[in-house]
């Protein structure tokens, strides 16, 4: 019994560290996606075809194999490796790839939502003398996050999944600890790491729920 | 129990003696010269193996060593080396599996002419029994890229160390005491380690020499890693009867399979790696 609870709390703890590249991941790629939307939406057609370009090559390929590139990557390749040589290098290049990685996922989710906003309403804006700033923040972005909430919802849930690719670097998160012990014969612990996930994961989704139901007087 | 060893010990002495007198009585209706030739092979355990047409070599079950195949053929890179060196020796091997705790027992009981099986030289079984050279050697190595500074691991005290987790190499870590105190990352494959070194974000790596030799340097995609120090070095030899000369002969065998190439072969077919 002594033992389980040894591995309970390391599994735990373990499981903090899935939580704090989710809560980083969320942090800086919720705004960045909005920058990558409105490159891969703007007028200038350099800029929209490098914004179009960069998000096809990151949804294109595994963000597994991303993480690997932005961590080993710049070292193999002749440079001075950026990370620095302990456990918090391995965790910022992970944070670093799954920013990179969801902004670019968000922005295709923004710019679905704000092209659905009907352009009669820019058009009433601009005839009221708004500027297209005061536009979008005060009439379109609202209706924006309601029609996104599900599927940013669905991205997000997938998010809480995918943190276990930080493994691939060494980052000693919940199934890379439970592996330490199914080495070792003893099997439990990896297959109960599923109870973290559903858990947090059924936040969420409780969460989400509500904050449509909070959206609704957008008709 | 001691009253047991002393009866042993004067049974086998008196065996002994009556062997002796009847050898010597023997080579007195010889002629000279025979009997100056069989006075000597009386001490050449080499002459007696030969003399049996067969020499009964000791192992237990321990890939890639002493192995059954797939295929239910006993094969590994003991039982091939023991086979070529029979046969320069002009003797037929038989296999016989022991008890690993009995081996030395037998060895002297002469229920087996040697242990042959990947054992581990140390002072000890050098001085309790007629050893060959090292024929095969394993480490756990240092693998760093070629222009860092090392000298000892004292050196990488605060560096970060990479091993897969649960290998031997992870256990030299934890049991270095200079080791023990880098910044250790486990990895779940060794060769990731090297990757990792490679790209700068480890200092060194600690695995196999066996695989490290085989993936890094010149014409490899490792070109800028190189085994810096090797630490737990393990050989492995043959063991004899105490005194024999067979050892002697089997080094000389060994010599002629280096020359001509068969042992590099084994070496190759078994991943291992041949000691200096």
């Amino acid at each position: 019994m002594g033992e389980a609870a040894v591995i309970w709390g390391r599994l735990t703890s373990a499981f903090l560290l899935n939580c704090e590249l989710f809560g980083l991941t969320l942090l800086f790629a919720l705004p960045l996606g909005l920058v990558v939307a409105f490159g891969s939406m703007s007028r200038f057609a350099p800029l929209r075809g490098v914004v179009k370009t960069f998000v096809w090559v990151i949804r294109g390929t595994p963000l597994m194999l991303q993480i690997i590139v932005i961590f080993l990557g710049p070292g193999l390749l002749g440079f001075k490796t950026p990370w620095p040589s302990n456990s918090s290098g391995r965790m910022m290049a992970a944070v670093v790839a799954f920013v990179i990685n969801y902004a670019c996922y968000f922005s295709e989710i923004y710019r679905g939502g704000i092209e659905a906003i009907p352009k009669g309403q820019t058009e009433a804006g601009q005839v009221l003398g708004m500027t297209k700033t005061q536009i979008f923040f005060k009439v379109t972005l609202l209706q924006v996050i309601k029609r996104i909430l599900p599927p940013m919802g669905n991205e997000i849930i997938t998010l809480v999944k995918d943190t276990s690719l930080a493994n691939v670097i060494s980052n000693k998160e919940i199934i890379m600890m439970a592996k330490e012990y199914s080495a070792k014969g003893l099997i439990w612990p990896l297959f109960s790491t599923a109870i973290f996930f559903l858990i947090f994961v059924g936040a969420l989704t409780l969460l989400f729920g509500w904050a449509e139901k909070k959206m609704d007087y957008f008709r | 129990m001691k009253k047991f060893a002393s009866i042993f010990a004067a049974v086998v002495f008196s065996m002994a003696l009556m062997i002796s007198l009847s050898a010597c009585g023997s080579s007195a209706d010889s002629t000279a010269s025979a009997s100056a030739e069989s006075a000597a092979s009386e001490d050449s355990d080499l002459a007696y193996i030969q003399g049996n047409g067969k020499m009964v070599i000791g192992y237990t079950v321990y890939e890639p060593m002493n192995y059954t195949d797939e295929n239910g053929v006993f094969t590994g890179f003991d039982t091939e080396l023991a086979t070529a060196v029979c046969e320069k020796l002009g003797v037929e091997p038989e296999f016989v599996e022991i008890n690993w705790d009995t081996k030395e027992t037998e060895l002297a009981a002469k229920s087996i002419d040697c242990i042959w099986n990947g054992l581990t030289l140390t002072a000890e079984r050098e001085a309790n029994m007629a050893c060959t050279n090292a024929y095969v050697k394993n480490a756990q190595v240092v693998v760093m890229k070629a222009d860092s500074a090392y000298s000892s691991t004292a050196d990488l005290v605060g560096k970060t160390v990479v091993a897969e987790a649960g290998s031997a190499g992870e256990t030299t870590i934890l049991e270095d005491e200079n080791l023990a105190q880098a910044d250790f990352i486990s990895k779940t494959v060794q060769t990731d380690c090297l990757m990792e070194v490679a790209a700068g974000t480890a200092d060194a790596a600690i695995l196999d020499l066996t695989l490290a030799s085989a993936m890094i340097g010149e014409g490899t995609d490792y070109a800028s890693l190189a085994i810096k120090d090797e630490l737990n070095v393990e050989e492995y030899g043959v063991a004899f009867r105490k005194g024999s000369d067979a050892a002697e002969a089997t080094n000389k065998a060994f010599e002629e399979l280096k020359a001509d190439g068969t042992m590099e072969l084994l070496a190759e077919k078994y991943a291992l790696t041949l000691a200096d």
